[in-house]
């Protein structure tokens, strides 16, 4: 299996795509250095939404929102907020989606046996996590090590399956904006929270392709021979299988990223989970509803988003090829 | 296809049950300030005339009615070594509120006392028909645009054109579309056609055509943003689709024995191509239900997504929760819905069945 790369005969797009996604990074990571006339945060109570200048002392080269804060500043803020907030929520995803769901692909419902003692192992960490009352937990726990005597031998099997795809008609259930509107209900939810449930919204779908590729690539001939081989199944799972089973998320990476920052510039315009100090892209946009009219509020963070997200839509239709 | 069927719908009802309670009981964890705002309404008339005694009595009745003097759940752990569990059996307020849902009450809103029912069903006669109507209209735009991507060869301006339009339209997110619209057509300085935000001109008869007319026109702007950003997502695929019926063995049989090709797409490749067009429309119908939400906040139209958006402002979890079981209700009911359009547009699974 050939790996899809970019190609010069893949066309321009990719690499204008590439090259603004680099602008965006550069500009985030650069941003506590940039020679900027304003800080993002701070309010010029003298210009409250007022529209681009470019003469005077310090002018407002993107002009101000309705609290007085430099639009320029803002945008700059906004691709920090991206490399903070989004990618590492796609980063994690990806890493999470593609092990799930390859263990699930691979194993099944009851390829991974875990050994006997696992069993006990674990139902001593619940005890003393849960440290339940002596009485309850003996009522509870004999039982349960009879079992895991009689088990001894032929382990314990995970359905590792059935999880990943529990897990993903769960999360499908209901669109991913209500379920974060609900889980971020209430004051403001730090950038550590925020990434956790944009991470546990996003992992399960990408679990599912990578699941459904391993089904496939599992019976694959070099596989077999690989385990024919005599090759541990650690290894064969991770060094054969997993690199050619996660191919699919080549394109779908982008397309989560592109998702994820579509949902967290939503959520910061409709105002829930966000303090009123982080700026970023989708909270300029939403501040039009307080000074309508106001198109320097919507031209800067509009074309930035917009141009990320096509970017991200034509990287992962190049690596789809 | 029975059994197939009422799995899936045992997982959903599953799925919304398991999600409604998460959203109850993180709402325990975290510090409620509707709650308090609940608490503090006691006594604000109270207060000038009534001893802190009373009010703090009107506070302990507030508190048994909203059931908030009860553990949370069936179990706590009272942190600190030792660490200890407690049972509490019945009474406890996830047994309470579950116990309430199921027999349809639904509680009532922290913000203003109402039961939810009576809050939701307004936003609802809003809602619905904002969603069906966006539902049908972009359905009927996707097989129309679909069929003319399909019919013809891929290279000319128009196909084009509306291809990159699409392709656009695809990446970027309702909110900012909907900003678009609005600063384009209902903006002083641009084109001033539409009106911006519901002004609530209620004051019309509404049987006569003139209330109708000022209904349609109100919804224009929410309806056209969520008309567009439905749009891609449906036509793209069934345009792919046709242009593979369309290349197939029996379209060139058709094609050979003189079918004219309008007929040729509508009456012989539609059928064939409409089926994973049913699937997108399983995840549109919730995914509209998002978009009120953003629609409804930026137009301010007093629907049900702003009124989940105030609750989600305010903490307010049962109209929350309310919210996430109906829209779990709306994907329930669009499973349904595919499944029985399946099986009428498909004659191999009525085969199967009979």
């Amino acid at each position: 299996m050939k790996a899809p790369r970019l190609h010069p005969s893949s066309g321009g797009a990719a690499y204008w795509a590439l090259g603004w996604l680099a602008l965006v990074a550069a500009v985030g990571l650069l941003a506590p250095w940039l020679p900027l006339p304003y800080s993002a945060t701070a309010p010029d109570l003298a210009n409250i939404a007022a529209p681009p200048t470019w003469h005077g002392p310090a002018p407002h080269y993107a002009g101000t929102d309705p609290l007085g804060r430099d639009v320029l500043a803002g945008l700059v803020a906004g691709s920090r907020q991206l490399l903070l907030l989004s990618l590492p929520a796609t980063a994690l995803a990806t890493a999470l989606g593609a092990l799930s769901g390859g263990a699930a692909g691979y194993w099944g419902n009851h390829g991974l046996r875990l050994p006997g003692w696992a069993g006990l192992l674990g139902l001593a960490a619940a005890w003393w996590g849960l440290r339940p009352p002596l009485l309850v937990g003996l009522g509870v726990a004999l039982p349960l090590a009879v079992l895991l005597v009689r088990y001894w031998r032929r382990g314990w099997a995970v359905p590792l399956d059935g999880l990943v795809l529990g897990a993903s008609t769960l999360l499908g259930t209901v669109p991913r904006l209500l379920l974060v509107l609900a889980f971020a209900a209430g004051p403001p939810l730090g950038t550590g929270w925020l990434l956790v449930l944009l991470v546990l919204l996003a992992w399960p779908d990408m679990a599912r392709l990578v699941r459904t590729q391993m089904r496939q690539v599992r019976t694959l001939p070099y596989v077999e021979a690989a385990r024919a081989a005599g090759l541990p199944t650690g290894r064969v799972w991770w060094h054969h299988a997993l690199p050619a089973a996660s191919q699919p998320l080549r394109a779908f990476a982008p397309l989560t990223l592109a998702a994820l920052i579509g949902l967290e510039s939503t959520l910061a315009f409709l105002g829930i989970g966000y303090s009123e100090a982080t700026v970023s892209w989708g909270q300029l946009l939403g501040e039009l509803r307080q000074a309508p009219g106001a198109w320097w509020l919507v031209a800067g963070p509009g074309t930035l988003l917009l141009a990320t997200l096509v970017a991200l839509q034509s990287l992962a239709r190049r690596s789809e090829v | 296809m029975l059994g197939w069927l009422l799995t899936r719908l045992v997982g959903v009802v599953l799925a919304a049950w398991l999600l409604a309670s998460a959203v109850f009981l993180l709402g325990q964890l975290r510090p409620s300030f509707a709650e308090q705002q609940a608490l503090a309404r006691t006594d604000e008339p109270a207060a000038a005339f009534s001893s802190p005694g009373q009010v703090a009595a009107s506070q302990q009745a507030l508190r048994q009615r909203l059931v908030l003097d009860q553990p949370a759940f069936y179990v706590t752990r009272a942190a600190g070594p030792p660490v200890r569990w407690q049972w509490h059996g019945l009474h406890n307020q996830y047994h309470h509120w579950l116990r309430g849902v199921l027999r349809g009450q639904w509680g009532r809103s922290l913000r203003d006392d109402q039961p939810v029912l009576e809050k939701l069903a307004p936003a609802l006669a809003y809602t619905l028909p904002l969603m069906s109507l966006a539902l049908a209209l972009s359905t009927a735009l996707a097989l129309g645009l679909g069929a003319y991507l399909a019919s013809g060869p891929l290279a000319t301006p128009g196909r084009v054109a509306l291809r990159l339009v699409l392709t656009g339209l695809q990446a970027l997110p309702l909110f900012v579309l909907a900003l678009l619209l609005l600063l384009l057509l209902a903006n002083p300085e641009m084109l001033d056609i539409l009106p911006a935000a519901d002004l609530g001109n209620y004051d019309a008869d509404p049987s006569s055509g003139r209330w109708l007319a000022a209904y349609f026109i109100r919804l224009a702007l929410p309806l056209l943003s969520l008309v567009l950003a439905a749009l891609p997502e449906l036509t793209l695929p069934l345009a792919a689709a046709l242009r593979h019926e369309l290349a197939s063995p029996y379209a060139v049989a058709a094609r050979a024995k003189g079918v004219p090709a309008r007929r040729l797409v509508w009456h012989h490749a539609l059928p064939n191509a409409v089926l994973p067009l049913l699937v997108t429309l399983t995840g549109l119908l919730p995914a509209l239900v998002a978009g009120a939400v953003v629609v409804e906040v930026l137009f301010a139209l007093p629907g049900m997504g702003r009124l989940l958006a105030e609750a989600a402002a305010t903490q307010d979890y049962p109209v929350l929760i309310a919210g996430v079981l109906l829209t779990a209700g709306v994907r329930l009911l669009a499973l349904v819905a595919a499944d029985l359009l399946h099986y009428w547009l498909d004659p191999r699974l009525r085969a199967t069945l009979a």
